[in-house]
């Protein structure tokens, strides 16, 4: 078998029907009778509800139905825990408190945003318009914004009965520190701030949901990342039984993790009320909505402490911090045991002790996004190595080298628990050789040497900087994929998964072209369809390319193996004398000798006549994937800056990252996840940061006061690939679809602090803004 | 959020505490007030049509008058809701005496402010917030003025309150004043017409050549 299309840059099957407007997305969906839903959302972050009066709604012309948490009966209930919480950790405290359906009269609002009621009307306006008539009565409460607030005493209760706001506490130790400590001969600790960005995806969240009475049947179209597990939750919610329900997720314009958030009230309510009143309902969110309704990210503060020898060795880390997981929990400790995992990054580190308390807050609800934990990781050790080469006078690459583990080091055990609850293990990688090839592709030495001391006589203030990370990727628990050849010669490919512009249309028939011999545009791929597939676990922690890929090539490969017996039956030859060119399976030195694929589908489901005794019809395999553990990827990026001193605005002149995914199926899809990254990485370092007010208010709710960096703020990102083969799958890859927004923000950080060498800053938070790096240099220069 | 500020009246002070304790007066120098009632002498509840920037919407509130020392100080706590959000607050507000028999009101006040006021209205909520109170006081002193006119002639108060339009211009103008004197819009609303001019001449002149 010869890999035509497996690493190679073709480009992708689904972009015609993107670009021209055709492909479906949710909103495209329209059903006869349709109705449309808006939500009654809380002003307040804190409060208790005394009562919600909708009389005045229902009578209102065009409203079919108001909702509140009365009406439900007993399918209110706090949705599913998604995600176990780690109990192979020791001493874990874990108090679990997922999100309702619909806040109500006698209890609280716990966050801005949290829905009331909901209102079913013949169009979104009078929907809108109803919401207005619904007359809440309630008692403001004050609200717990502040992190360390939300621990003492006398704060306010987000969860009365759970009497403190403590939502977990982990410790994990490898080694001792205090004896790492007691040995060093240097110690540095420092507080590190990280604050809350908004995933911003382009599609905001929509659902189409349409109940059938007379089959007994629900479909739902979904803009979600996990439709499976969707279907699952939900109809279970429902009481309905998983085969009645189907959930679509067709085109979806961005997931990068909010999306695989399941059971969210809206999709709970939406199901409910589409039974009740046995019409279909359309719910899209706007992005006011987006931004106060939908989970987000980000907000840390760490106390971290490094301890070095005199040249630089670090002997121990101790890391203490407080994570805010919002309102509620449902996502357990996904990412504070990322940001633990990845704390350490490609570093040796002999003595490490992480811990973590989680607290609730009157804000929105923390999942993954894009970096899902990983990045304050990387950021706190990257500060630390940057703070440590200050002290001691190193080279901040030098460091980096020193520290790094080495290439023949492999599989090199981390001693501390990870997100999939198993022992942290990097299967495979080369850290030097990133740090080198990113060093090398950025010019350091020339930069630092001539170029820099040209521009700083010049009176310009540019910088660099260089940061290291490594990348959790391709997690289990396992995917699924089922190939088929059909009687016209082309193939079918459906898997559980759901597309949100990865490529999967591409990167996927790349892999079963290779296998079937057949041109990767007759490869058609189904995803995201519980009808068509029905197992499996979705899109995050970027694992689809490779858990699903590496199902897609099982199911492949065991086709190619029916076709060629059947083939060595039709043509009477042995079997590895065959090859399958352009659809055709041929004698390899007699290519007259020849069957098409075609052909052989239809002579392998016969419509008369016997077959033999264990038989399988067609050429069709369903196969699944499953990793011992995730593939730890890797990388180092590099970029260079100008600040300009009067705005104090930040221009990234250069970027480059040296990344290491595996075996790479498409370096076209790998570039564009790159890009992808790179510029959320972008936005977190500089331009994107949600303001709250200390009532819990979200200040920013818009793209007029929330920033996005555009095309014209971002750099030509120059990409730099290495290829260490993961031992973990059959293809050898490992995800990519993070690794840009990971080092980022660390990266930047740096670079700023390098052109503003003589204001002598040191930054301590992320994201910065040019206000803020105003304030910085104000503070430091006064 | 602060809403501090002070204004000179044109007229005596018992004059302007009449003014200001009275919900009908009251009701008519906010302009969008649908309704002012009081339930006692120092409890007033209403409705109110209010715009700022592009939302607009209805707010029921309750206006509470404490701490009464007349006629030189009070304080003033609003609590008011709608769909656009909400917003409460507590104002202090104290007369002086002038000596051309004019008053000096100094206010201070504190606000919070949530919904879609607060998360998408930031941009507009000062300039917006600061420029009703002006055309609020600046209506009360035109009222005193009518007031004290008819006193002194011994007729009936002949005032004319700002309709609901002519207040929403004023706020506009205030919020547009804002937006003119940042340097890039000004730039633009120079440059545009000198493009055009050089366009216009360069058909001309095309014309001619031709």
């Amino acid at each position: 078998m010869t890999a035509q299309y497996v690493g190679q840059r073709i480009t992708r099957n689904e972009d015609p029907r993107l670009l021209t407007g055709q492909a479906l997305f949710v909103d495209d969906v329209d059903l006869p009778g349709m109705l449309h839903a808006a939500f009654l959302r809380s002003d307040y972050a804190h409060a208790r509800i005394k009562s919600i009066d909708a009389t005045a709604a229902r009578s209102r012309p065009g409203v079919v139905a108001v909702y509140t948490a009365e009406d439900m009966g007993a399918f209110w209930k706090p949705g599913p825990l998604l995600v176990p919480a780690p109990h192979s950790i020791k001493d874990l405290v874990f108090n679990q408190r997922t999100q309702i359906p619909m806040a109500r009269a006698g209890d609280k609002v716990r966050h801005v945003g949290e829905p009331m009621a909901v209102v079913i009307a013949e169009s979104r306006y009078i929907a809108e318009d109803a919401l207005a008539d619904i007359v809440v009565d309630l008692e403001p409460l004050d609200a717990v914004v502040d992190l360390f607030r939300a621990l003492e005493p006398d704060a306010p209760l987000i969860h009365d009965e759970l009497g403190t706001n403590l939502a977990s506490y982990v410790l994990q130790e490898k080694g001792n520190y205090e004896q790492a400590r007691a040995q060093a001969d240097v110690v540095i600790s420092r507080r590190i701030v990280i604050d809350r960005g908004v995933a911003a995806a382009l599609e905001n969240r929509g659902y189409v949901v349409q109940w059938n009475a007379r089959e007994q049947e629900l479909t739902m179209w979904a803009t979600t990342q996990a439709p499976i597990a969707l279907r699952n939750l939900v109809s279970a919610t429902l009481g309905i039984s998983e085969n009645q329900m189907r959930v679509i997720a067709p085109f979806v314009g961005g997931g990068f993790g909010p999306k695989i958030m399941l059971c969210q009230p809206e999709e709970v309510l939406l199901g409910w009320a589409t039974m009740k009143l046995n019409r279909p309902i359309k719910y899209i969110e706007d992005r006011r909505e987006n931004f106060l309704a939908t989970t987000m990210e980000r907000g840390q503060i760490h106390d971290v402490e490094i301890a070095l020898t005199r040249d630089g060795q670090i002997l121990g880390l101790k890391d203490v911090f407080i994570h805010d997981t919002g309102a509620y929990n449902p996502y357990a400790l996904t990412v504070p045991l990322n940001t633990q995992t990845h704390t350490m990054g490609p570093y040796e580190i002999p003595n490490f002790h992480t811990e973590f308390k989680v607290v609730f807050t009157n804000k929105m609800i923390v999942t993954p996004v894009r970096g899902a934990g990983r990045p304050q990781g990387v950021f706190v050790m990257e500060r630390m190595m940057d703070l440590a080469a200050q002290e001691l006078g190193m080279n901040p690459v030098e460091i980096r080298r020193k520290n790094m583990i080495p290439a023949d080091a492999f599989p090199h055990e981390q001693g501390i628990i990870g997100q999939d609850f198993a022992q942290l293990i990097y299967d495979s990688g080369d850290y030097p050789a990133t740090l080198e090839k990113a060093r090398q592709m950025i010019g350091y030495d020339q930069f630092v040497k001539e170029e820099q001391p040209r521009f700083r006589a010049e009176g310009k203030h540019v910088g660099i900087g260089v940061a290291c990370f490594t990348e959790g990727t391709a997690v289990g628990p396992y995917e699924g994929a089922r190939v088929t050849v059909e009687s016209s010669g082309k193939v079918s490919l459906v898997t559980g998964v759901g597309t949100q512009g990865q490529g999967h249309f591409t990167s996927f028939a790349q892999i079963v072209a290779d296998q079937l011999g057949v041109d990767v545009r007759d490869v058609r791929v189904v995803t995201g369809d519980t009808a068509q597939f029905h197992w499996g676990t979705g899109t995050f922690a970027s694992r689809g390319a490779t858990v699903a890929g590496n199902a897609v090539n099982a199911a492949a490969a065991s086709v190619r193996a029916k076709i060629l017996k059947h083939a060595s039956k039709a043509l009477g030859a042995p079997e590895k004398e065959l090859e399958i060119v352009n659809g055709q399976v041929r004698v390899a030195d007699i290519p007259e000798k020849s069957i098409s694929l075609s052909e052989l589908a239809l002579r392998a489901n016969p419509m008369r006549g016997s077959v033999e005794p264990g038989t399988e019809p067609g050429l069709e395999s369903t196969q699944y994937f499953g990793p011992q553990y995730g593939a730890t990827a890797a990388g180092t990026v590099a970029m260079i800056v100008e600040v300009d001193t009067d705005t104090l605005l930040v221009e990234v002149k250069r970027f480059v990252i040296a990344h290491d995914c595996g075996t790479v199926l498409n370096p076209l899809i790998v570039d564009g996840q790159v890009h992808g990254g790179v510029s959320m990485g972008i936005g977190q370092s500089f331009y994107e940061q949600l303001v709250y007010d200390e009532n819990g208010q979200l200040l920013n709710a818009s793209f007029a006061d929330y920033l996005l960096p555009r095309s014209t703020d971002m750099p030509h990102i120059e990409i730099g690939h290495l290829c260490t083969p993961s031992p973990l799958n059959p293809m050898g890859s490992k995800g990519v679809g993070e690794a840009g927004a990971i080092p980022t923000p660390a990266c930047f950080v740096q670079a700023v602090e390098n052109a503003l060498a003589d204001y002598k800053l040191e930054i301590l938070e992320t994201p910065l803004s040019p206000n803020r790096l105003f304030e910085l240099v104000q503070a430091a220069n006064p | 959020m602060k809403l501090d500020g002070e204004y000179l009246f044109n007229g005596p002070r018992e004059e302007v505490w009449k003014l200001v304790r009275d919900p009908d007066v009251l009701a008519t120098a906010l302009p969008g007030t649908q309704s002012l009632n009081k339930i006692s002498d120092t409890e007033f509840e209403g409705v109110m049509h209010l715009k700022i920037g592009p939302m607009a919407g209805d707010f029921t509130g309750k206006l509470v008058v404490s701490a009464e020392v007349p006629p030189e100080s009070c304080t003033l706590t609003v609590d008011g809701k709608g769909a656009a959000g909400f917003a409460k607050g507590v104002g202090h507000v104290q007369l002086i005496e002038q000596a051309d028999g004019k008053t000096l009101i100094k206010y201070t006040g504190d606000f919070q402010v949530g919904g879609k006021l607060a998360s998408t209205g930031q941009r507009m909520i000062d300039t917006v917030s600061k420029s009703m109170v002006r055309q609020g006081l600046e209506a009360l002193d035109k009222a005193l003025q009518a007031r004290v006119a008819a006193q002194a002639e011994n007729r009936p108060v002949e005032y004319k309150p700002p309709t609901e339009t002519e207040f929403a211009g004023a706020v506009a103008k205030d919020v547009a004043g804002g937006v003119l004197s940042i340097a890039e819009v000004r730039m633009v609303l120079y440059i545009v017409p000198v493009v055009a001019v050089l366009i216009l001449l360069a058909l001309i002149l095309s014309r001619c050549g031709g």
